[in-house]
This record gives structure tokens, C-alpha cells and sequence, in this order.
């Protein structure tokens, strides 16, 4: 398997941008419009930090290209970190829904070997199927123990582990 | 989960924005304000200078701007902790709720504490022990709780306290810590005085959940994994704790955030019933005077937490069971 370049499209990458400028907006304009009161400023102090690390993180993402090869996935960027799928330890795939009935949400998979820090990719990624499935091989073969919850996603996405049926 | 909290976050502020906005037009909108049934006072009286105080008063509180105008200094206000002026005694709404909102938060809490305690045993109970006589007296008990309305349970309640136990269950504490500044005695008498309310809010919610939990928790016991545990010889305690009780457990869960504005709409008439002095009655007063600025600074604090609960309750679901239903999937 020769390695493929992946990236974040451009459209998720600015979406999230829009979504991030709203929020500073709408924390740090009273803050700096307004006579806040503190308990208040406290609140949206919070709410404002939190869309800053957004920012922060929607930034990393677009100066980050994930490889994926065949013994390696690497995230070559300013934060950047490298996983050996003959090491792999953690596997998790979450599915997040912002809607009532759980749907149009994403899905995020978390991935770490030993000594690495953890990649945390979601679905927007382009070849983000690819990954999971070399994933989800490297924890079959090493062995990982998988959740109910990361199970069923895999199901979901037509992935099956040998060796994670159901115990009790 | 970031990126889920971010989006979460981005739903609520329109929201709260766009609540906020329809109480305050909605309150507004019958014919009058405030101030007409305090003229209609002093023209009864035959109060010459009647009008000319009508004037004044509407200019005290804003009434004579457009309504929107009054909206956003009211809504520029809350940042400020500044609720704006209440036409009751014309006091600033901020002195009106303050002791108020802390009482209900109390009450509010003990409730759903009581709701998730008080159903979590029983309906455990009545699902490990189907069509047995625990779960007949539960079911019995829950459907009771659903059918009396909370008003006429407090009504009994008071009728039956004070004729057979001599005791007086009205008011959230004694009469002389009312008013008082914080002390062991006055908290140990709220103590005392919130187990009628807790019990009169909360049987409706208990009876709900209870059927929920019970439900879900048969549903599971059902299923082949539990049967197969049970042919391996686990124990029972095991077998339930292991994986039905954390699958039926999930509705618990998305209950918080519909328990909030259910308890606090369902304490109004019992808060009336048993003179609580918590926000619910001063509310059903503002909204029969058209007090707009306290009517809708009740509702836009009951909204927050109503917000606020949906967003605890979804990100507790999304971090205990990020899974994927397959009908989403689908789509």
C-alpha cells in the first residue's frame, strides 16, 4: 500500500472558522461593549476561551496533512505526532449528534500507540473511511480492546473486528 | 467533543436570544401595562392629578419607548445584572428575586435529587421483580402520582397535617427566620419545611420515571446477552449491573434537561397552595399585572437553566454512549 496524503476540505475547515468567529463574537462583545457584571464576564470568559481553543484548534487542522501509510499514520503539522499501527493501543470511534434524533452528526476516532500522543480525526477528513479501516485491522491483529460503543460505530460503517464480539 | 460542545453552545445563545425576545413581546401584548390597574386605583378614588401620575410612571419605566427599545435596554441590563425597574413599589427586580431565586434553586434541586433517587430504586425494583406484588404497589403508586394533580396533593396534604398532626406545613421556614440573615437555624428550618414541597413536586416526575426506567430495564433483561450470562452462571446483581442497568440508564440521563422546566412549571400552583415564598408565585403575580421586566426575567432565568440542563444532560449522553443509531447511519 503506497502512503495517501489526507487533508481537512477547505469548506469544513471555514465552516468551523465561521462557527468560531461567531462565538468570540458573541462572548467577547458584551464583554467589551458592556459594563458586565462579574459573575457575568465569568460565563462569558469561559464561553470565550472555549471558542479561542476552537479557533486554535480549526488553525491546526489546516496547517496539519495526515499520512497514511501502511505500518504508520502521521499527522505532519505544528502539533504533529506519528502512530505505529504494530504499537497500536487505544482505538476509539465516537459518534456525535448536535440533533434530537441523533442525526446528521460526525464521527470522531481517536487513535494512539505506545509512547505517541493520541490522533483525534473526524469524518470531515477526506479518506477518513481508509483510516479507521487500517484501524481498526491494527487493533484486530495487537489485540486492542474495544468498547460497546466503538464496536457499534465500526458496525455502522460496515467494519467488522475478529475477536471483539460481545462478552459478558 | 470539542467541536460537540462548540456546536452545542452555538445553538444555545440564539436560542436563549430568540426565547427571551417572544416572552418579552408575548407579556407585552395584551391591551394596558402595568401601570393601568394602579391609575384605575386612583381614578376610583377620584384622584384628580390621576393622569398626569400615569404619565409619570410610564416614563419611570420606559413604558412610553417602543417595545423594542425597552427590550434591548432590558436585555442590555442582564449582563449588567440589572433587570430593570419591577412595577411593583417600583423596587429594581434584581432586590425583588434575589433571596427568591436562591430558595427555588434550593427547592428545585432537592426535587429532582428526590425524582432521581426515589424512581431509580423503585423502578429498578418493579423491573427485577415483574408482576410480582413490589411491582403491583409501585406501578400502583406510580400511576397515582400521574393521575392527582400536584395542587391537590398539597391540599391534602396541608388539610391532613394540620387537622391530625397539629403541624402547619405552609411557608419554607419558620417565622422567625424570615428575613433573617443565614444561620443554622434558618437552614435547618428550610430543611424541614422543603419535604412537603419535594414530595408534592416531585411524585408526578418520580411516577414518569419510574414507567421509563422500568420499561427500558425490561426491555434489556429481555434480550439474548443477559440470558446467555445468566446460562454462565453470573450473578444477578452482576448480570444487571454489568450492561442492562447502563443501557436502560441512558433515559435517566436525557431526562435532565426536561425534568428542569417540568419541576419549575409544575411548583407554580404548589408554591401558591403552600405560600412558598420562591419565585413562582411572585411570577403568576407579574404576569397578571404585565410586570413585564419581572415576568420576563423569571422566564429568561427559567429558559437558562432549562438551556443549560439540555446541554449538561446531552453532553453526559454523548460522553457515556457515543454510539451511532443505525437509522442515522442510514441517513
Amino acid at each position: 500500500m503506497s502512503s495517501a496524503e489526507l487533508r481537512y476540505p477547505r469548506p469544513t475547515l471555514w465552516a468551523d472558522y465561521v462557527r468560531a468567529g461567531a462565538g468570540v463574537v458573541l462572548c467577547g462583545g458584551p464583554l467589551v461593549a458592556l459594563n458586565v457584571n462579574r459573575w457575568m464576564a465569568l460565563v462569558l470568559g469561559a464561553g470565550l476561551v472555549l471558542f479561542i481553543l476552537f479557533l486554535a484548534r480549526t488553525a491546526l487542522r489546516q496547517r496539519t496533512r495526515y499520512v497514511l501509510a501502511e505500518d504508520t499514520l502521521c499527522a505532519d503539522g505544528p502539533a504533529g505526532t506519528l502512530v505505529e499501527w504494530r504499537q497500536l493501543d487505544r482505538l476509539k470511534l465516537s459518534y456525535f449528534s448536535t440533533k434530537r434524533d441523533r442525526t446528521g452528526g460526525w464521527m470522531q476516532l481517536a487513535v494512539g500507540s505506545a509512547g505517541s500522543r493520541t490522533i483525534k480525526i473526524d469524518s470531515a477528513l477526506e479518506g477518513f473511511y481508509d483510516i479507521v479501516e487500517r484501524a481498526a485491522r491494527a487493533a484486530e491483529v495487537n489485540g486492542v480492546a474495544l468498547s460497546a460503543a466503538t464496536r457499534a460505530n465500526l458496525r455502522s460503517m460496515g467494519i467488522s473486528v475478529a475477536g471483539q464480539e460481545e462478552t459478558v | 467533543m470539542l467541536q460537540y460542545v462548540i456546536r452545542r453552545l452555538l445553538l444555545m445563545i440564539p436560542t436563549l436570544f430568540v426565547i427571551s425576545l417572544l416572552v418579552y413581546i408575548i407579556i407585552d401584548m395584551p391591551p394596558g401595562d402595568c401601570v393601568t390597574s394602579q391609575i384605575d386605583e386612583l381614578v376610583a378614588r377620584g384622584d384628580p392629578d390621576a393622569l398626569k401620575r400615569a404619565d409619570e410612571l410610564r416614563h419611570l419605566y420606559g413604558l412610553d419607548q417602543s417595545l423594542m427599545h425597552r427590550y434591548f435596554d432590558w436585555v442590555g441590563g442582564v449582563f449588567r445584572w440589572d433587570f430593570g425597574l419591577s412595577c411593583q413599589d417600583t423596587v429594581p427586580v434584581k432586590d425583588l428575586i434575589g433571596e427568591r431565586i436562591v430558595l427555588t434553586l434550593i427547592m428545585e434541586a432537592s426535587t429532582i435529587a428526590f425524582i432521581w433517587i426515589v424512581s431509580f430504586v423503585i423502578g429498578v425494583y418493579a423491573a427485577t421483580h415483574q408482576y410480582r406484588v413490589g411491582d403491583y404497589v409501585a406501578s400502583f403508586f406510580g400511576f397515582i402520582g400521574l393521575a392527582v394533580p400536584n395542587f391537590l396533593l398539597a391540599l391534602v396534604l396541608l388539610y391532613v397535617g394540620k387537622v391530625y398532626f397539629g403541624l402547619s406545613i405552609g411557608g419554607l421556614m419558620d417565622a422567625q427566620y424570615i428575613e433573617k440573615p443565614s444561620s443554622w437555624g434558618k437552614t435547618l428550618s428550610i430543611m424541614q419545611h422543603l419535604i412537603i414541597p419535594v414530595i408534592v413536586i416531585g411524585t408526578s416526575g418520580t411516577a414518569g420515571m419510574i414507567r421509563r426506567l422500568r420499561a427500558n430495564l425490561l426491555d434489556e433483561l429481555q434480550k439474548q446477552y443477559v440470558v446467555t450470562g445468566r446460562a454462565k452462571g453470573l450473578s444477578e446483581l452482576r448480570l444487571l449491573v454489568k450492561y442492562p442497568l447502563r443501557h436502560a440508564i441512558n433515559p435517566f440521563v436525557a431526562d435532565i434537561g426536561h425534568l428542569l422546566p417540568e419541576v419549575i412549571s409544575g411548583s407554580v400552583i404548589v408554591s401558591v397552595v403552600l405560600s412558598l415564598p420562591t419565585t413562582g408565585p411572585m411570577l403568576l403575580g407579574a404576569l397578571r399585572t404585565q410586570d413585564v421586566n419581572l415576568a420576563a426575567t423569571f422566564l429568561l432565568l427559567v429558559a437558562v437553566l432549562t438551556v443549560i440542563g439540555m446541554l449538561v444532560s446531552d453532553l453526559l449522553l454523548a460522553a457515556l454512549d457515543p454510539r451511532i443509531r443505525f437509522g442515522s447511519a442510514e441517513k
